[in-house]
């Protein structure tokens, strides 16, 4: 029942070697053209690049990829569906009547649709190839470099610190509470799981106050220094990734417009 | 409820993302004033913004077995004031982009609109006033989680509405449609996290009730008769 937390595989990814900078770098570039793309072609083509990177030099299984993607995938139907109903004018493709309302699906509908689709899908896997590739303890240090403040910056550092211990404990409160049937019927579970998450509230504040008696110990003046690994950019890499970026704003300018339906 | 990555067009990811920058700026600001007059702060709020994500990322038992999160903020806004939430949030939602595929960076300003602001506020006001017109203090937690909640749930419908607005019947229309759908689980979901976070606060004031005392939300009298009125 462990939360499956994509941080995880970060850590093991042969690409965490890489320069964070330019990984987050070309992340924000393909973000940035999927969605301004009008047309559903550059998004897949970003989505199907992306899931590809993340799959065959990020290593990842892609049995778990399809797993991974699959929820996000789900929701993004769902609210597609809300605009293949509701939205856009022309040609019917078809109509139909619920509880006396009747629905139905145009042309330009489904053009809008599919291209909301395409973006997600493509901001998705974009997000998946930083978080799959780029553990957060790397992106801290650009953070700092980034200009953004620094309690702002520490509050993050110490929150994902603390994520996980909370998380453990809060994993084996419930397993305890499960094994005494607390977990059994739906009054039961409510009762159980407040009462897990307020202890789990009474243990996090404990824990926050030794923390602060453990950082004064360590004359902690607000500022916690950051090693940061060099990791120089190749010049191959560099070239990789413009080229990469261009192709993709290119095919974005060239298809502009341009439907599938 | 998040918006996911890539679902909300353009002028419309960056005008959530204008509207949310200066809450957080000013939100940074109190956190750092109250830094500045208590060194202890940061690690508290730390943990407390762990707390908010690990209660995030925890399955509620939910009625309608879809996938439903607590989401925190509520609790948030009542312990710590909206400002100072938002950042929590902020932070929050960021993580739970990259950790677990919830929203996304586009969209993290109307999400953080949403969720972090929006509700807090409405949950810090609902608290403070029923607090004012002596209402029992379990009652008004739940009223001011619920109503959160639910804000929340209206703000997305709407923030969807605006960049996908109807052909028949505008804005308003497609309001109606996203309100409707999300309904079904929004509505049933905002009462449950009400329960829930009133109980989470009925065993913290059993067990450490002078954290609530210190950070204002109830004054020593108030605990003492809600102490009193628990059978240990």
């Amino acid at each position: 029942m462990h939360p499956s937390i994509l941080d995880d595989y970060a850590l093991k990814s042969p690409l965490r070697h890489k320069n964070s900078r330019l990984k987050l770098a070309i992340v924000a570039a393909a973000l940035l053209v999927g969605i301004s793309s009008t047309s559903p072609v550059a998004p897949l083509f970003i989505a199907l690049t992306m899931s590809f990177a993340s799959i065959r030099l990020g290593e990842v299984p892609a049995g778990f990829y399809a797993k991974l993607l699959a929820p996000p995938l789900a929701f993004a139907l769902f609210g597609t569906a809300v605009i293949l109903l509701f939205f856009g004018s022309g040609p019917e493709i078809f109509s139909f009547s619920l509880l006396g309302q009747s629905l139905g699906a145009t042309v330009e509908g489904a053009e809008l649709s599919l291209l909301v689709l395409s973006r997600t899908v493509s901001g998705t896997s974009c997000l998946f190839f930083l978080a799959l590739t780029t553990p957060m303890v790397e992106l801290f240090a650009l953070l700092k470099g980034l200009r953004i403040p620094d309690s702002l910056v520490e509050l993050s550092m110490m929150i994902y610190r603390y994520i996980f211990v909370l998380l453990e404990v809060a994993i084996s409160m419930t397993h305890a509470q499960a094994m005494r049937l607390g977990y059994d019927g739906f009054l039961r579970s409510i009762r159980s799981f407040s009462m897990m998450a307020g202890t789990l509230f009474i243990r996090s504040w404990e824990q926050g106050e030794r923390l602060c008696t453990a950082m004064d110990a360590r004359c902690y003046d607000g500022r916690l220094s950051l090693f940061e690994e060099k990791r120089p950019v190749k010049a191959q890499e560099l070239l990789g990734a413009c080229g990469y970026v261009a192709a993709i704003a290119a095919l974005a300018y060239l298809t502009r417009g341009t439907a599938l339906i | 409820m998040h918006i996911m990555e890539g679902f909300l067009p353009h002028p419309w990811w960056e005008a959530w993302y204008a509207l949310s920058l200066p809450v957080v700026v000013y939100g940074i600001y109190r956190m750092n004033q109250l830094v500045k007059e208590r060194r202890e702060t940061l690690p508290l709020l730390a943990l407390a913004g762990a707390f908010i994500f690990v209660l995030s990322s925890l399955k509620l038992p939910s009625v309608t077995g879809s996938c439903s999160h607590p989401t925190g903020a509520g609790m948030g806004a009542i312990l710590f004031g909206p400002a100072i939430t938002a950042v929590l949030c902020l932070v929050v939602l960021v993580y739970q982009a990259l950790f677990l595929a919830h929203g996304g960076l586009t969209t993290l300003g109307a999400n953080l609109f949403s969720m972090g602001i929006a509700g807090p506020a409405v949950a810090y006001l609902i608290y403070r006033s029923a607090g004012k017109l002596k209402l029992n203090f379990y009652i008004s937690i739940f009223l001011a989680v619920t109503v959160a909640d639910l804000a929340t749930y209206i703000v997305t419908s709407l923030q969807l509405a605006l960049a996908f607005p109807s052909a028949t019947g505008g804005v308003v229309g497609s309001f109606y449609a996203f309100g409707a759908i999300f309904a079904v689980t929004q509505i049933p979901l905002a009462i449950l996290e009400g329960v829930v976070i009133a109980l989470i606060f009925k065993y913290i004031i059993q067990v450490k009730g002078d954290v609530m005392v210190r950070l204002r939300v109830i004054d020593e009298k108030r605990l003492g008769e809600l102490k009193g009125a628990i059978p240990a």
